[in-house]
């Protein structure tokens, strides 16, 4: 008896190790990658004009096609939130604090992670898909046998799209939720257009916009980076693409939690 | 056959014009997209003057309308020349066009593939075809070296 329990024991500890061990793996590949990717950022052969056109495509792709749904979603989700804020602030009689809470709440972190999660679900599964396909297609075969880069040609301008669609999304939201925020502090509060914006004004901290941008990047970077690589996985198989995206995807949220969770202890150091 | 192709390609890589079912166009991209790609990236070609070049190669096939299609909407002979053209962007290229008659299986025999050649012959340092043994009685008008 005692014997089976510490079989089924070593099974479960066997079994942890290797999740464990499989994980750190994949982690350090995954970083293993970005310093790549980082390296051919910076380095002036990267680019050519076959990448220029990339890049213009997939910024277009991004950032321009997702405009009226973003816009939408921006306008409602950030009146509504933007409306139990200020609700609360009223009941709490916070109002002096408003404008920190605004910028605190609306730019640093509800603005970063509203856009992620919209690029993530539409352009990071694309991407995703887009490479395991060109994969099993041999497409990737077609690059090297060219000599083309596909890290120059196809990986690099779409995890450039991804930072600068993440950034300009995200100030968007921004603009967007606290224009809303100026109607409904008129409504709740009797406050003019001055007055407003003098609070916001004063409540910019520099180091919340650096914050911002920091994570809005990192955010860029890790939904594109992690499709691409999860996309290289697929096999030869149709089968491995439905496989390829769904680990993918799983990672990538991953990705945003952590960096989520990253930025606010940062943001409290 | 693979490992005579394999090391003929190895030995000219930098100059490789492939022709090959392989080695497919890319299908996310449209033809012009497809063909200019290996000048824009190797030449830095701006995109407008490699869509004229582009469009230039497509005309004296008469495949001007082809430019703008995806890939998947391309006959069999038009994806030939779609490749064979891609080919012929590599610079001082060596054209391999593996097993032809798998690309273009209604064309009968090689006539076909050397007027696509004679046409564009002035872009391309050599041409060679990859085929199996089987075939050689397809082969009249291209010299044929081994079996």
């Amino acid at each position: 008896m005692s014997g089976k329990k510490d079989i089924r024991m070593i099974d479960i500890i066997e079994r942890i190790g290797k999740t464990s061990i499989n994980a750190t793996r994949s982690f350090r590949d995954t970083l293993s990658f970005a310093f790549t990717i980082i390296l051919k950022m910076f380095s002036k052969n990267s680019y050519s004009s076959a990448t220029r056109m990339v890049l213009i495509n997939q910024i277009y792709f991004t950032s321009v096609q997702i405009l009226p749904l973003f816009i939408g979603i921006s306008i409602i989700l950030g009146s509504l939130l933007i409306g139990i804020v200020f609700q609360i602030i009223k009941t709490l009689g916070l109002a002096e604090y408003l404008g920190r809470i605004l910028m605190g709440l609306v730019v640093t972190e509800l603005s970063p992670f509203v856009t992620v999660l919209l690029i993530a679900l539409r352009s990071s599964s694309a991407i995703n898909a887009e490479i395991a396909v060109m994969k099993v297609n041999k497409e990737l075969n077609t690059l090297d046998k060219f000599n083309i880069d596909v890290i120059d040609y196809l990986f690099l301008p779409r995890v450039i799209n991804g930072v600068i669609s993440v950034v300009l999304l995200s100030a968007l939201f921004s603009i967007l939720t606290l224009t809303s925020g100026l109607l409904f502090s008129k409504l709740m509060f009797g406050m003019s257009l001055d007055t407003y914006s003098n609070v916001l004004l004063n409540s910019a901290n520099f180091y919340d916009i650096v914050i911002s941008l920091v994570k809005c990047c990192t955010f860029g970077f890790f939904i594109t980076l992690i499709p691409i690589r999860f996309g290289l996985h697929a096999t030869n198989d149709l089968t491995s693409i439905p496989i390829a995206v769904l680990n993918g995807m799983v990672d990538v949220f991953i990705a945003i939690v952590l960096i989520e969770v990253l930025s606010l202890i940062l943001s409290f150091i | 056959m693979d490992k005579e192709l394999k090391d003929f390609a190895a030995k000219n890589k930098q100059n490789l014009g492939l022709v090959s079912l392989d080695v497919p166009l890319i299908s996310n991209l449209n033809v012009w997209v497809n063909i200019a790609l290996i000048k824009q990236y190797h030449q830095n070609l701006p995109d407008d003057k490699a869509e004229l070049l582009v469009l230039q190669y497509l005309r004296v096939y008469g495949l001007e309308h082809i430019a703008n299609k995806q890939t998947s909407a391309l006959t069999n002979k038009e994806r030939f020349f779609a490749m064979l053209i891609r080919a012929a962007m590599v610079m001082d290229s060596i054209i391999v066009i593996d097993r032809p008659f798998k690309i273009i299986p209604d064309v009968p025999d090689d006539r076909f593939i050397y007027n696509a050649l004679n046409i564009i012959y002035d872009s391309f340092k050599e041409c060679h075809i990859f085929d199996y043994t089987w075939f050689k009685d397809r082969y009249r008008m291209i010299y044929v070296e081994k079996g």
